[in-house]
C-alpha cells in the first residue's frame, strides 16, 4: 500500500496568523524618563482602531505610569498593527509545513526553556491551548506563565508567517508561474521546517530516538530572587 | 509485548498484576472502548482523526497514526497508576504537537489512556475555584410572621389533624416536610410574647408591666430577680398576662405534665377547676387546650358535650319560635335567644374541633341549613362559631381594628363587657365574646335602650358593628378555608410521595432488566471472540498449506492477500 503525497501542494491563502484565533502579538518596551515598561500581549486585528488609545490610556492609568507613556504605547501598538495589515492582503504560502519552535523565556520566577514541533498548516492549532495544557502538566502555579508562553509561540508563528510571504512573493517572481507552487520553495524558505519526506515516510518511525528525548523535553525552574535579580541585570545590559 | 485488555465499567476493579511477569498483563478500559484492537485501526478512529486517513499529506498517515497511539498507550501501561501527562509524550514523538494533542485527548476521552489513574489535582482545583454559593435559610430577620395583619393575635394552629393521620404521617415523614400552617404560626406565636426590656429574652411566663412608663415590659424572671433596669423599683411594676391566652400555651407540655392531665380529666370528665389544680403547673384553658390537641382527647371533649349539645337541639328549637315572634319583643327573649345561639356556639366549637378530622364541609353544610331560615346575622354567627373561637376572635380584632381606622371611632364602642350574657360560666366564653357581642348587639336594638347607657352614641353606630360583624364572618370563614388548603396539601404531599416511590421502583426494576442484558451481551461477545480465534487459527492453518504446497507468488495470491 504505497501512499502518494496528494495534496502536499496548496493553493496560496491569504496571509493570516495560523492559529484558530487570529490574534496578533505585540510586544512593547518603552522608555521614558529612566521608566521601562515592558510587556507582551496578543491582540484582536478585529478590533477597532480607537480601542489602541483607550487600551493604552487603561494601560497607564492601572500601572500608574506617567501619562506621557500613553502616546507612546499607543503609537507602538499602532505601528506593529499596521505591520501585521501590511501582510494581511498579501499571499502566504501553506504548504505542509513544521517548523520547530523554542521557547526560552523568564516569567517571574519561572524559567521555561523548551522545543517543539509545529505545524503551520494547522489553521486549528490554538497556542493559548498548549499553553493552558503545558502549565498543568508542568504543574505551574503562577497564573503569567500561560499567557507569555503561548505568546511566545505565536510570536515566532508570525515571523515565520511573514517569512513566507516575503518567500512567497519571491518564488512567485523568479518561477514566473511555471511550475506553480510546489513541494521544493518550501524547504528552500528558512530552511527552518522539517524534511517530512525523511520523517514521516514510510521507513522511518516518528517516534524520536530516546536520546533526543531530552532535547525536546521542556525544563521548567523556578528560580530564587537573587537569581531572578541577576537574570534581570544581565538582560538590561545587553540590551544596551 | 503481549498483553490483553479487559473491558469493564468499573476502572477500580482491576485485576492483580503478577510482579515479573510480562504475559497475561490486564489491564482495564471502559466498555464503550471495547472496539479497540492493537492490530488495528477502528471506525471510531478514522472518524475521530479524519486528518491521518484523509491522505492529505505525507506527515499524516495511517501508519504514523498508530505509531503514535501505540507508543502513547504503551507509554501509560509502563505504569497505569500515575497520570499520563502530554508533555511526557510529546517529547518523544515526532510530529505537531497539536494534532499529537488531539490524538492524546482523543485516547483519554475513551478511556483508553489515563482510565484509572487519579485525577489531576489541578483540574480538579479549577472547577473548585467557584464562587460560594450563600443560602437564605429561613425567613430574614427583618420580617415577622403574623398570623393576621394588624390583630397581633396569635393563632394556636390546630396539630389534631396532623397528628391524627399517624399512619400517614409515618409515610410523610420521609419527604421533607413543606412549611405548614402550624410551622410558621408557631413563629407568630412566639414573637407575640415580647420581649423584656431588661434581660431581652422572651417573657414567655409571664410579664410585667410598668406602670409609670408605656410599654416597657420586663418578664417574670427578671421581676423575681428584681432586674427592673435603671430607676425603677418594684412597685411601678404590675403583672400583665401576656395578650390572648393562648400565648401561654406555648409552654412546653412534658410527658408527666400530659399524663396527669389525662389521669384527671378521665376521672374528673369536665370540671376542669380539678382538672387545672392536678395539673399543677398548667392553667385551666392549658389544660383544655392541650388535651383538643392530643389526638384522641377532642373525642373526649366531644363526649362531655354531648349531653350539651342536646340542650343545644332544645335551644335551636327555641329559637326558631322565635323567629316567627316580633323582632320587638322584650328583652328576656332576646337575652335567651343570645344564650342560644352562645350555647350552639360553644357547641358547635366543640364539635368543630372534632369535626377537623372528618371533612368539615359536612357539617358546614348541615348548619347552613338549619341557618338558612335564620337571620343574617345569626347565620354569621355560626359560621365563625365554626370556625374555631381564636380564628373567630382574630378576625373579630381584625375587622374592629380595620373599621376603627377607617371611622377612627373609639375602640371602646365595641367593648362590651357589660352586655356579655351570663350564662353557663365557660371559660372559652371569654374568647368569644367580642364576637357574641357583635351578634349580639348587631340584631337587637332593644337590648341597647335597656341598658344602661354606658355608650349612649350606639345607636347611631349600628351600621359599623354590622360591618365589624360581617367582616368578623368572612375573616373566621377565610381562615377556615385555610385550614382545609394545608389539609389538602398534605394529602398532596402524601400522594406525590406514593408516586415517586412506585417510580424508583419501575426504574430500579428496568435497570436490572438491562444489567441482565449486559450479562447476557458479555457472554454472547466472549463466544464470538472465540469464534474469531478458531477463524484465525483456521485461517493461518490455510497460510501453511499453502506455503508448504509451493505456491508461487503467494504475496499475489487472491486466498492470501489481506
Amino acid at each position: 500500500m504505497k501512499l502518494l503525497p496528494s495534496s502536499s501542494v496548496r493553493a496560496p491563502v491569504k496571509f493570516k496568523i495560523p492559529t484558530k484565533d487570529n490574534l496578533v502579538p505585540i510586544r512593547l518596551d518603552i522608555e521614558i524618563d529612566g521608566q521601562r515598561f515592558k510587556d507582551a500581549f496578543t491582540w484582536n486585528p478585529a478590533d477597532p482602531d480607537s480601542e489602541v488609545v483607550v487600551f493604552a490610556k487603561r494601560t497607564v492609568k492601572d500601572l500608574k505610569l506617567p501619562p506621557a507613556f500613553i502616546t507612546q504605547i499607543a503609537q507602538t501598538i499602532q505601528s506593529q498593527l499596521t505591520d501585521f495589515r501590511s501582510y494581511e492582503g498579501q499571499d502566504m504560502y501553506a504548504g505542509e509545513k513544521i517548523v520547530p519552535i523554542k521557547l526560552d523565556l523568564r516569567v517571574n520566577h519561572t524559567l521555561i526553556k523548551d522545543q517543539f514541533l509545529w505545524d503551520m498548516n494547522n489553521f486549528e492549532s490554538d497556542p493559548e491551548e498548549f499553553a493552558r495544557t503545558f502549565c498543568r502538566d508542568m504543574d505551574i502555579q503562577d497564573p503569567e506563565v500561560g499567557p507569555a508562553v503561548a505568546f511566545a509561540i505565536r510570536e515566532q508563528l508570525y515571523e515565520i508567517a511573514i517569512q513566507s510571504v516575503t518567500s512567497a512573493r519571491e518564488s512567485r517572481l523568479s518561477k514566473k508561474g511555471r511550475r506553480g507552487f510546489d513541494y521544493s520553495p518550501a524547504i528552500k524558505s528558512g530552511g527552518i521546517s522539517l524534511d517530512l519526506v525523511k520523517y514521516f515516510g514510510h521507513k522511518s518511525t516518528v517516534i524520536r530516538k530516546r536520546k533526543d528525548w531530552d532535547v525536546f523535553e521542556p525544563i521548567v525552574d523556578i528560580l530564587s530572587s537573587e537569581e531572578v535579580g541577576a537574570l534581570e541585570a544581565r538582560e538590561e545590559r545587553s540590551a544596551r | 509485548m503481549a498483553s490483553t485488555t479487559t473491558a469493564s465499567l468499573d476502572p477500580l476493579s482491576r485485576s492483580s498484576r503478577p510482579e515479573g511477569s510480562e504475559l497475561d498483563d490486564l489491564y482495564t478500559i471502559p466498555i464503550r472502548s471495547s472496539w479497540f484492537s492493537w492490530g488495528e485501526i477502528h471506525e471510531t478512529e478514522r472518524v475521530a482523526l479524519r486528518e491521518f486517513f484523509d491522505l492529505s499529506s505525507i506527515s499524516r498517515t495511517p501508519k504514523i497514526y498508530k505509531e503514535y497511539r501505540d507508543f502513547i498507550i504503551n507509554k501509560y501501561r509502563e505504569d497505569p497508576l500515575r497520570r499520563l501527562t502530554f508533555t511526557e509524550v510529546r517529547k518523544s514523538l515526532v510530529g505537531d504537537v497539536s494534532l499529537l494533542h488531539k490524538v492524546f485527548l482523543f485516547l483519554e476521552k475513551w478511556g483508553l489512556i489515563n482510565f484509572g489513574a487519579a485525577s489531576p489535582g489541578a483540574v480538579v482545583g479549577e472547577e473548585e475555584v467557584k464562587r460560594k454559593v450563600d443560602f437564605e435559610e429561613a425567613v430574614p430577620n427583618g420580617i415577622r410572621v403574623v398570623a393576621v395583619p394588624n390583630s397581633g393575635r396569635p393563632l394556636s394552629a390546630p396539630a389534631t389533624s396532623m397528628s391524627n393521620n399517624s399512619a400517614r404521617s409515618q409515610e410523610c415523614s420521609a419527604i421533607p416536610p413543606l412549611a405548614s400552617f402550624s410551622d410558621v404560626f408557631r413563629d407568630a406565636m412566639k414573637h407575640r410574647a415580647s420581649a423584656c426590656r431588661s434581660c431581652s429574652g422572651m417573657c414567655n411566663s409571664g410579664c410585667y408591666e410598668s406602670t409609670k412608663e408605656e410599654g416597657f415590659i420586663i418578664c417574670a424572671n427578671c421581676f423575681k430577680d428584681e432586674n427592673f433596669g435603671e430607676s425603677r423599683s418594684k412597685d411601678e411594676f404590675k403583672s400583665s398576662d401576656s395578650q390572648g391566652v393562648s400565648v401561654s400555651s406555648g409552654s412546653e407540655w412534658t410527658e408527666a405534665e400530659t399524663l396527669l392531665l389525662l389521669e384527671s380529666v378521665l376521672s374528673h370528665r369536665d370540671d376542669w377547676e380539678l382538672v387545672a389544680q392536678n395539673v399543677e403547673t398548667k392553667s385551666k384553658l392549658d389544660c383544655i387546650l392541650k388535651l383538643i390537641e392530643l389526638p384522641f382527647g377532642d373525642s373526649m371533649v366531644d363526649s362531655f358535650y354531648r349531653t350539651g349539645k342536646s340542650k343545644g337541639r332544645d335551644g335551636e328549637v327555641k329559637k326558631g319560635e322565635q323567629l316567627q315572634a316580633p323582632e320587638d319583643e322584650s328583652t328576656e327573649t332576646v337575652k335567651s335567644d343570645d344564650q342560644c345561639v352562645q350555647t350552639e356556639i360553644t357547641n358547635n366549637m366543640q364539635n368543630g374541633y372534632s369535626g377537623d378530622q372528618e371533612p368539615p364541609l359536612k357539617r358546614k353544610r348541615v348548619d347552613s341549613l338549619q341557618s338558612c331560615d335564620s337571620s343574617l346575622m345569626k347565620q354569621a354567627a355560626l359560621i365563625s362559631a365554626m370556625a374555631g373561637p381564636d380564628i373567630a376572635a382574630a378576625a373579630a380584632e381584625a375587622a374592629v381594628s380595620a373599621i376603627c381606622n377607617e371611622t377612627s371611632c373609639p375602640r371602646e364602642l365595641f367593648d362590651y363587657k357589660e352586655l356579655f350574657m351570663g350564662g353557663a360560666a365557660c371559660a372559652l366564653a371569654i374568647d368569644i365574646k367580642p364576637e357574641i357581642s357583635a351578634v349580639g348587639d348587631s340584631s337587637k336594638n332593644n337590648e341597647l335602650q335597656a341598658e344602661d347607657q354606658d355608650l349612649p352614641a350606639c345607636k347611631p353606630i349600628i351600621p359599623l358593628q354590622m360591618r365589624a360583624a360581617t367582616a368578623t364572618t368572612l375573616g373566621a370563614a377565610a381562615a377556615h378555608a385555610k385550614l382545609l388548603a394545608d389539609q389538602e396539601e398534605r394529602e398532596i404531599e402524601h400522594l406525590v410521595a406514593t408516586i415517586i416511590g412506585a417510580q424508583m421502583e419501575k426504574m430500579q426494576f428496568k435497570m436490572k432488566d438491562v444489567e441482565d442484558l449486559e450479562v447476557i451481551m458479555e457472554k454472547e461477545y466472549e463466544e464470538i471472540e472465540q469464534m474469531k480465534e478458531n477463524i484465525t487459527s483456521e485461517r493461518v492453518d490455510v497460510l501453511e498449506r499453502a506455503i508448504n504446497g509451493g505456491i508461487s507468488r503467494w504475496k499475489d495470491h487472491p486466498s492470501l492477500k489481506y
